[in-house]
C-alpha cells in the first residue's frame, strides 16, 4: 500500500512539497531531503499496552502455517452443489489468433465447466445462474492451481497446450534464393 | 578421406581399421554451429547464427512490436514497426530481418527505438481511417493496441486542405472475407499466406507509395480451402469475416477451447459464444495438429449449428409424420421397439460426428441386449487383420512428422479437401524441407508440384512387387523417411482390400530398409472424426446390406451419410435416429432423439492419428436436446438393460476399460504390428488383380458447393445440408 502511494504521488507532489510532511502516509523512496520523514507514528494503544496484551495481540495477528493439506470446502460457504458437481479445467490461455501479442497469456488459469447462459429479456444482456462462471483466477504454475482446487474440494484436470515449436532461424534472403522453393513470386 | 584399396586397409592394425568407422559416425551427426551471444536490453542470450534480432528477443521474453512479421510466414520487413536500436549502428534496424551478430547489443526500450516506433506509427495512421467504432477488428486490433502502446500521444495530422485520407476501393474476394481496403496498412501478410501456405498466388500488390493497393489483380474469388486464415492474420480490420461482420465485440464473447470435428484431424479451436449462441470459431495453436491455421469448413460451419436443428424428441404418428413429443414418450416408444426386437435384428449405425462416449454407450447397450450389429458408416476392408490392429487404420506417421519426411506418396486421396491442414503441412514440407510428393489417383491440384504416377490402383501393386519401372519406386526406395498416405474412401469398394494389402506390403518393404527404426511409413487417412474411436471400440466398419436387410430396429447415431435408406430396410423396420441435425437420418426415422452438437457437449473425439481430444461445452443444446451418451443411458434403463455408468467420469472409466488410449487426452500412442497386419492379409490370399481406376476424389471443395442460392454466404454443416436443393 505504502509503495503504491509513493509511486503515484511522486510526480504530482514533488514540486509543492512542504519542508516536512503534513500527511500521515509516508512517501517512501524519496531521496529529496525535504521529504525525509520523522519517526513512524505509533498508535497510542500499542504504546500503552501491557506486555501480556501486546503478546496476545501478536498471537492474534500472526499467521499459522498448516503443514498438511486441508479441505476448506465445508467452511468456505460454497454450496455443496458447486463443490461436488463442478469440474475445474486448469489451462494456459491460448493466444488470440486475431492478434500477435502474447503478453497476457504467460500464466495458468482455472475455469469451471460451462453452464447455461441466456439472453436476459430486460436488457438483452447475458444472464447465467452459475455463480462460478465469472471466477477467473490466475496462477503462475499449474501446481498452484491444483493446490487451490484441492483446498476447495473441486475436481480438476490439467490441459497442457502443445505449443512448443521447433526453432528455425528466419531468413530474409530465402525470399530471393535461386535454388530453393522458398523463393517468392511477389517481393 | 582418401579412398584406400581394401587390401591396404586390412593390412592396418585393428585399431587403425576402426578409425574410419568412428569418423563416419561423427560425420553423421550434423555439426551444430556455435551459438553466438547477443544482448537484448542487456540480457544475454545465446542463439544460432542467422537468427534474427526479433527471434532472439523473443527467446528472452522481449516482444518487439510488429505488423508484417509473422513467425509462420516469410520475412517481409516492410512495416518497419520492429525497428530497434543496435549499439554502434548509426540507424535503427528492422529486427525481423536483421540477423544477429556476435556481441550485438540491442536496445528495445531506448529513446531512439521509441522514437522510431512513434514515427512509424504516425505514418501508418496518416492513411488509416479512424473508424474503429464501426470496425470489426476493434478490440482485437494490433494497430489499435500498438498505437496505444507505442504511438504518439497527439496527432500532427492536420488536413488543412481537406484533401482527406487515402481511400481505396474495397475488393470482392468471395462470400467469406469482407474487405475494407482503406484500412489496409500493406503488411502483405495475406499475400504471403496466400502464396506460401495456401498455395494460391492470387493476392498481390499494385502501384507504389500512396497508390499501393493489396488485392487480386483482376476481380476474382480467393478460392482457397484455407482462406479464412487471412482474417486472423490481418493485423487491422482490412480483412474481416463476412459471416461474423458486426456480430459482436471480442470483449462480449466468451471463449471456450474445444476441438473441431468436421475433418479427421481434430484441429484445436476456440469457440466464441454469447448468450448461448456460437458466434465464431477461431483456431487455437497446437503444433502437433493444426499449428495455428484452421480450414474454412471448420471455421465457417458454425452457422449451421443454428439451422435445421432437432430440438425436440419426435415420434412418427399413424400417418408417418414426425410429431413432437415429450422425452418420456419418445424413449418409451424406442424402448418398446428395441424390446420387441430379437437381438440379432438390432442394428446400430454410427455416423461421422459421433463422440466416443456415445459410441461406447450404444455399443454396450446393443451388446447387453445380446446383439452384435454395431457398424460405422465409413467402410474398411475386413480381410486379413482388418481393424484388429490399430496401425492398419491410423495415420501412423503423425501429422507433424509429415514435415520430416523426404518423400510422400499419396494414394487415391485429395488431401487438399479431405484434410486441408495436412495438405498445408505437406506444402510446408515441400517448400521448406524440399520434400517431394507423388500422387496415384486423378490429377488434382494440390497447390504444389507433385509427380503424377497415374490413376490406376494397379500401380500400387507394381510398386509393392517391385516390378514397376516408374521413377517413383526408386525415389521411395532411396528415401530416408518415406510416407505413404492412403485415402480411406478408396477402401469402400470390393477392391479396397487388395489396395490396402498392397499398400501395406509396400510400406513394410520400405520400412524394413530404413535406418530410422522409429519411422512409420503406412498411413490411412480417415474421412471423419468418429471412425477411429469407433474402430478402437470394435465397431464394424461399413454397414452391410445384409445386416440392414434383416433388421427390425435400426439405431442411427448421427448416421446421415446415406448408407441407410428406407429402400435398404424391410417395410416394418423401426428406425431410431439420434443426432443434432434434421438430415437424411432423421427424415427416415420413426423415433427421433435430439442430441448435442460438438459445441454443446463435453465429449471425446479421436482424430486420424489416434489422438483423443475432448470438446468442451460452449453452449447448451437447443430446446430439449441432450448430451448423446445420456440419451442412450436413459434408454437403456427403460429397455431393461441399464448401463453401469451414471456420470461422465464413469463413462470415461468405461472408455479406459475398452481401450486406455481413448482417455490419454492429447497423446498419441505409437503403433506397430505392421508386419503382423501384412502377414495376416497375405495369408488370406486376398490379392487379386486390380485394374480398375481409383474412385475419383472430390475435386470441388464441399465448402464452395454449399453456398446458398440467394447468394447469402452461408456455409453450413454437412449435416445441415439434408436437402441441398432447397438450400
Amino acid at each position: 500500500m505504502l509503495k503504491v502511494i509513493a509511486t503515484t504521488a511522486k510526480t504530482s507532489f514533488s514540486r509543492s512539497l512542504p519542508a516536512f510532511s503534513t500527511c500521515t502516509t509516508r512517501l517512501a523512496g524519496e531521496i529529496d531531503p525535504t521529504c525525509r520523514k520523522e519517526a513512524p507514528k505509533i498508535d497510542s494503544d500499542t504504546v500503552t499496552a501491557l506486555p501480556e496484551e501486546a503478546k496476545e495481540k501478536m498471537v492474534y495477528e500472526c499467521t499459522i502455517c498448516v503443514p498438511t493439506k486441508v479441505d476448506l470446502s465445508p467452511i468456505t460457504g460454497v454450496p455443496e452443489e458447486h463443490v461436488k458437481t463442478r469440474r475445474v479445467r486448469i489451462y494456459q490461455p491460448p493466444k488470440n489468433a486475431m492478434q500477435s501479442g502474447t503478453n497476457n497469456i504467460h500464466h495458468w488459469e482455472m475455469e469451471f465447466d460451462n453452464r447455461q447462459r441466456w439472453e436476459n429479456p430486460l436488457m438483452g444482456w447475458t444472464s447465467t445462474g452459475d455463480p462460478l462462471s465469472n471466477l477467473k483466477l490466475e496462477f503462475t504454475s499449474p501446481n498452484e492451481a491444483i493446490e487451490h482446487c484441492e483446498k476447495n474440494g473441486w475436481s480438476w484436470y490439467v490441459d497442457v497446450p502443445k505449443i512448443e515449436k521447433e526453432f528455425r532461424p528466419k531468413n530474409y534472403g530465402l525470399n530471393f534464393s535461386w535454388n530453393r522453393r522458398t523463393r517468392v513470386s511477389t517481393k | 578421406m582418401l579412398r584406400q584399396p581394401l587390401s591396404k586397409a586390412l593390412a592396418l592394425s585393428p585399431c587403425a581399421r576402426l578409425a574410419p568407422v568412428t569418423g563416419r559416425r561423427y560425420a553423421q551427426v550434423q555439426a551444430q554451429p556455435e551459438k553466438v551471444e547477443v544482448f537484448i536490453d542487456d540480457k544475454p542470450v545465446y542463439v544460432l547464427p542467422g537468427t534474427t534480432v526479433l527471434q532472439a528477443a523473443a527467446l528472452v521474453g522481449v516482444e518487439i512490436p510488429r505488423f508484417c512479421y509473422h513467425e509462420r510466414l516469410a520475412v517481409a520487413g516492410n512495416c518497419r514497426m520492429c525497428l530497434v536500436e543496435v549499439e554502434k549502428s548509426p540507424k535503427p534496424v528492422a529486427a525481423c530481418a536483421m540477423p544477429v551478430m556476435k556481441g550485438m547489443r540491442v536496445k528495445t526500450t531506448s529513446d531512439l527505438t521509441r522514437k522510431a516506433r512513434e514515427g512509424v506509427m504516425e505514418f501508418l495512421l496518416v492513411n488509416h481511417p479512424l473508424d474503429c467504432p464501426i470496425c470489426d477488428q476493434g478490440g482485437e486490433c494490433d494497430l489499435q493496441d500498438q498505437s496505444m502502446a507505442f504511438g504518439s500521444d497527439k496527432s500532427r495530422f492536420t488536413d488543412i486542405h481537406f484533401s482527406g485520407k487515402r481511400a481505396v476501393e474495397d475488393k470482392d474476394v468471395g462470400p467469406l472475407i469482407k474487405t475494407v481496403m482503406t484500412r489496409c496498412i500493406h503488411c502483405t501478410r495475406c499475400i504471403r499466406f496466400a502464396s506460401e501456405v495456401a498455395g494460391i498466388d492470387d493476392l498481390g500488390t499494385t502501384g507504389r507509395g500512396t497508390d499501393m493497393q493489396v488485392g487480386t489483380y483482376v476481380e476474382k474469388m480467393f478460392l482457397s480451402e484455407l482462406s479464412g486464415n487471412v482474417i486472423d492474420l490481418c493485423p487491422v480490420g482490412a480483412l474481416t469475416s463476412k459471416p461474423y461482420s458486426f456480430a459482436a465485440r471480442p470483449w462480449e464473447t466468451r471463449r471456450i477451447d474445444s476441438i473441431d470435428v468436421l475433418d479427421p484431424l481434430g484441429s484445436n479451436i476456440v469457440v466464441a459464444t454469447r448468450t448461448n449462441e456460437v458466434l465464431r470459431i477461431l483456431p487455437r495453436t497446437n503444433e502437433e495438429i493444426n499449428e495455428e491455421w484452421l480450414a474454412d469448413k471448420s471455421r465457417f460451419a458454425c452457422d449451421g449449428l443454428k439451422r435445421q436443428r432437432l430440438v425436440t424428441p419426435m415420434v412418427a404418428d399413424s400417418r408417418g409424420n414426425l410429431t413432437p413429443v415429450e422425452w418420456e414418450d419418445a424413449i418409451v416408444a424406442a424402448a418398446q421397439a428395441i424390446r420387441d426386437c430379437p437381438p440379432e435384428k438390432l442394428v446400430a449405425v454410427a455416423g461421422e460426428m459421433a463422440d466416443a462416449e456415445a459410441l461406447v454407450s450404444l455399443k454396450d447397450l446393443v451388446n447387453r441386449l445380446g446383439g452384435e450389429h454395431v457398424y460405422t458408416e465409413q467402410s474398411f476392408p475386413l480381410a486379413g487383420a482388418g481393424t484388429d490392429l490399430r496401425s492398419s487404420y491410423l495415420f501412423n506417421t503423425k501429422i507433424a512428422n509429415v514435415e520430416e519426411s523426404d518423400f510422400v506418396l499419396l494414394i487415391g486421396t485429395n488431401v487438399r479437401f479431405e484434410a486441408p491442414l495436412l495438405n498445408a503441412r505437406l506444402r510446408k514440407a515441400f517448400i521448406h524441407k524440399e520434400t517431394d510428393v507423388a500422387l496415384i489417383g486423378p490429377n488434382v491440384d494440390l497447390t504444389y508440384e507433385y509427380m503424377h504416377v497415374g490413376d490406376s490402383a494397379s500401380i500400387v501393386k507394381e510398386l509393392a512387387s517391385g516390378t514397376s519401372n516408374h521413377e517413383v519406386l526408386k525415389r521411395l526406395q532411396s528415401a530416408k523417411r518415406p510416407v505413404l498416405i492412403l485415402g480411406a474412401d478408396q477402401l469402400k469398394t470390393p477392391e479396397g482390400a487388395a489396395l490396402l494389402a498392397y499398400t501395406q506390403e509396400l510400406a513394410l518393404k520400405l520400412q524394413g530398409k530404413l535406418e530410422d527404426k522409429e519411422w512409420k511409413v503406412l498411413n490411412v487417412l480417415q474421412r471423419n472424426a468418429s471412425q477411429v474411436a469407433a474402430l478402437d471400440m470394435g465397431y464394424k466398419p461399413g454397414v452391410t446390406a445384409d445386416a440392414l436387410k434383416n433388421a427390425k430396429v435400426v439405431y442411427l447415431l448421427g448416421a446421415d451419410g446415406g448408407q441407410v435408406t428406407r429402400e435398404s430396410l424391410p417395410k416394418d423396420c423401426v428406425v431410431i435416429y439420434q443426432g443434432h441435425h434434421g438430415d437424411r437420418g432423421a427424415s427416415i426415422a420413426d423415433v427421433v432423439f435430439p442430441g448435442a452438437a460438438y459445441t454443446e457437449k463435453r465429449a471425446t473425439f479421436v482424430n486420424a492419428e489416434g489422438r483423443p481430444q475432448q470438446t468442451l461445452v460452449a453452449v447448451t443444446p437447443p430446446g430439449k436436446a441432450r448430451e448423446d451418451w445420456k440419451i442412450i443411458r436413459a434408454l437403456s434403463e427403460v429397455v431393461g438393460a441399464g448401463l453401469p455408468y451414471d456420470t461422465m467420469d464413469e463413462v470415461r472409466e468405461r472408455l479406459a476399460d475398452v481401450s486406455p488410449t481413448l482417455v490419454c487426452y492429447g497423446e498419441v500412442q505409437d503403433n506397430n504390428y505392421f508386419a503382423q497386419a501384412q502377414a495376416l492379409t497375405q495369408a488370406l490370399h486376398c490379392y487379386f488383380a486390380i485394374k480398375r481406376r481409383l474412385i475419383s476424389p472430390e475435386c470441388i471443395p464441399l465448402l464452395y458447393g454449399a453456398l446458398s442460392d440467394e447468394g447469402h454466404p452461408v456455409v453450413v454443416l454437412r449435416a445441415a445440408l439434408s436437402d441441398p436443393v432447397s438450400m
